[in-house]
């Protein structure tokens, strides 16, 4: 039996993003949706949770006010979760990494008796890949990341990595904290029983307790300029011609 | 008057996408047509993910859900899908199945369904010479001194006859003459005794083939027989209305992928230095295709919200049947000509479903056929009291 917490960010729908001429990224008209890697991490502890057998994954999200929507709680707890717990609270809107993993320890605390905390690769905004690591730190526990598999026995997990070279296997002492990457499980598509479902299962909506410090300051963020094509084309059949594909490849580089 | 979509609906309508995006590409669908029929695994798939238990009453272990969902569910999976699958007709087999059929039919049915994903029967109601004309019905059954019938007759444009192991024919009782209104239904092993079948090739939607069948002194039992005697007429009353609108909720939605296309295309497209969408011949024809499908989309979830509210749709439904079957063939007709020589080829999928509309001006009770239900009706209602 475990009690698996899946954290969840809760991010603007890329799709929605308008960027202006000035190069400023409009979310205004963005739909709140979950991050993409974060699906992949609800799939993994969904599953995880069946293997071990009688246990529960609980979703939890820190956000704005924004993020209290309707739908989109229904939509996290229709991929796997049973219970949502919600921090939304406009002093939690856009935390960096740092403050994400104070708030998110402080409610693990509430929520006890957590075995093990799974967060995606990253946020599919900043993809910092750093909530993880330093809620595993506040929390005094192990950090795994990088996590392509994923099993528990006892007070074990045994995850194997992929790192650049190699496959790396390693067990860690629960409760930890593992980051999966998107390999780890391809999500499910809700299916109308889980949409329907999904209203009726526990959410449980707050304010944070206190206001979390933040120790990274935004100054701007801009979409890359575009640059101008150079439309220089090689044609493949004349001499040397691929050689001077490669050469202005490597230039560019 | 609220048009807003539940949460509930627009969770299905990100599922269904996000399915689609999974299963279906150009180049399986291709496959999909070239081979009459899909993958078991993918039947499957849209059985698990609840879409094929939606619409079915709880107590059959399906989904039960307004016809307002069912015909989003409709629209929006030919929409993403892009093409026309057998997926709606296996719902409204079952439906039938289980409107009509005996405890132990319909035991057998939801058995076979929740396992394959697909019907066990097919439905044999068109013939030759008796469409939209059901009196003039040839297929008859005789009762015997045994206490068996038989059947004789034939029947057309079965849809998957060749695929699943039953047929459900409706044929007049004891007399076929014309003023004989009596017909029952019967559930029919397609490997009994005197029943052969020959393929039919269609020019659109050949994911679904259909056949000719033809029935040689088949003898029928008791148990094989669905609904009341003399009923069938009833029955097959029953169901129209709701097929004709999810008909027109699957065109619709092959209408819209048909626009998603060519109005993506316009500002692609260039002519004489410019994008084509700055021509006012093209705009036109964006303009005229959108109005034909807001109009039929608002067509539609009226009449189906008529329906959820217990009204009568006599009128609504015969309307909207030809108003939208007509106006989305002539969307996909118009995604064609603004793709101009690429619209004719197979490059492009807009004449796919120019091909696969074609065909709902006929299926379902033709554009025709329409008028003439709609038509008695309202000369009725406007009539001086």
């Amino acid at each position: 039996m475990m009690n698996i917490v899946v954290a969840i960010k809760v991010v603007p729908d890329d799709q929605d993003i308008q960027i202006s001429a000035a190069g400023e990224l409009d979310m205004s008209k963005a739909h709140q949706t979950i991050s993409a890697y974060d699906l992949n991490a609800i799939e993994a502890a969904a599953q995880l949770a069946q293997a071990v057998g009688d246990s529960k994954v609980i979703a939890l999200a820190v956000g704005g006010s924004a993020i209290d929507e309707s739908k989109l709680k229904k939509n996290i707890l229709a991929r796997g979760a049973e219970e949502l717990v919600m921090i939304a609270d406009d002093a939690c809107a856009d935390l960096d990494a740092h403050a994400t993993a104070t708030v998110l320890a402080a409610e693990l605390a509430k929520i006890g008796d957590v075995d093990l905390v799974v967060c995606g690769d990253g946020s599919a905004d900043n993809y910092a890949q750093q909530v993880d690591v330093q809620l595993a730190c506040k929390m005094g526990v192990a950090s795994v990341n990088g996590v392509v598999e994923m099993s528990a026995a006892g007070s074990t997990l045994t995850a194997k990595r992929k790192l650049e070279d190699v496959i790396e296997t390693v067990e860690a002492q629960l409760p930890c904290v593992v980051a999966v990457t998107p390999d780890i499980a391809l999500p499910r598509i809700p299916g109308m029983r889980d949409i329907l479902a999904a209203g009726k299962k526990p959410m449980n909506v707050g304010a944070a307790d206190a206001a979390a410090e933040t120790c990274l300051e935004t100054i701007e963020i801009k979409a890359p300029e575009a640059t101008e094509r150079k439309q220089e084309v090689s044609n493949a059949s004349d001499d040397g011609a691929i050689d001077a594909f490669v050469a202005a490849l490597k230039a560019a580089l | 008057m609220d048009f807003n979509l539940t949460d509930e609906q627009e969770l299905l309508i990100d599922s269904i996408k996000e399915f689609c995006e999974r299963n279906f590409d150009e180049q399986k669908i291709r496959e999909m047509y070239a081979n009459h029929g899909m993958s078991d695994e993918l039947i499957q798939a849209y059985l698990e993910a609840g879409f094929g238990l939606m619409g079915i009453p709880e107590e059959q272990g399906g989904i039960p859900c307004d016809l307002v969902t069912l015909g989003i569910l409709t629209e929006e999976f030919a929409h993403y899908s892009g093409c026309i699958t057998p997926f709606l007709n296996n719902t409204l087999a079952m439906r039938d199945l289980i409107d009509f059929g005996t405890p132990e039919q319909i035991e057998m049915g939801m058995a076979a369904y929740m396992e394959t994903g697909k019907p066990i029967m097919s439905l044999g109601f068109s013939e030759p010479a008796s469409g939209s004309d059901n009196m003039n019905m040839s297929c008859v059954t005789k009762k015997q001194a045994d206490g068996t019938y038989i059947l004789n007759g034939q029947k057309t444009w079965v849809t998957q006859g060749e695929v699943f192991p039953y047929v459900l024919v409706i044929a007049k009782d004891e007399d076929n003459a014309r003023e004989n209104r009596e017909m029952s239904m019967w559930l029919v092993p397609k490997e009994i005794d005197g029943l052969s079948t020959a393929p039919l090739q269609k020019i659109g939607q050949q994911i679904m083939p259909f056949c000719e069948m033809y029935f040689d002194d088949v003898v029928l039992t008791e148990d094989m027989r669905v609904g009341k005697q003399g009923e069938g007429f009833k029955n097959l009353m029953k169901n129209f209305e709701t097929e004709r609108c999810l008909i027109v909720a699957q065109s619709i939605g092959c209408a819209q992928a048909a626009m998603d296309d060519a109005a993506a295309y316009v500002n692609e497209r260039i002519t004489f230095g410019k994008p084509i969408a700055s021509y006012q011949l093209i705009q036109l024809k964006l303009a005229e295709m959108e109005i034909a499908l807001q109009n039929s989309r608002n067509m539609l979830y009226k009449t189906l919200w008529k329906m959820d509210n217990g009204q009568s749709v006599r009128i609504d439904s015969a309307l909207l049947k030809r108003y939208a079957c007509m106006e989305c063939t002539k969307v996909a007709s118009e995604a064609m000509q603004i793709y101009g020589g690429l619209g004719f080829t197979t490059e492009t999928r807009v004449g796919r479903m120019w091909s696969d509309l074609r065909g709902f001006q006929i299926a379902g009770g033709t554009d025709e056929i329409m008028v003439y239900i709609a038509g008695r009706q309202l000369a009725k209602q406007y009539a001086r009291k």
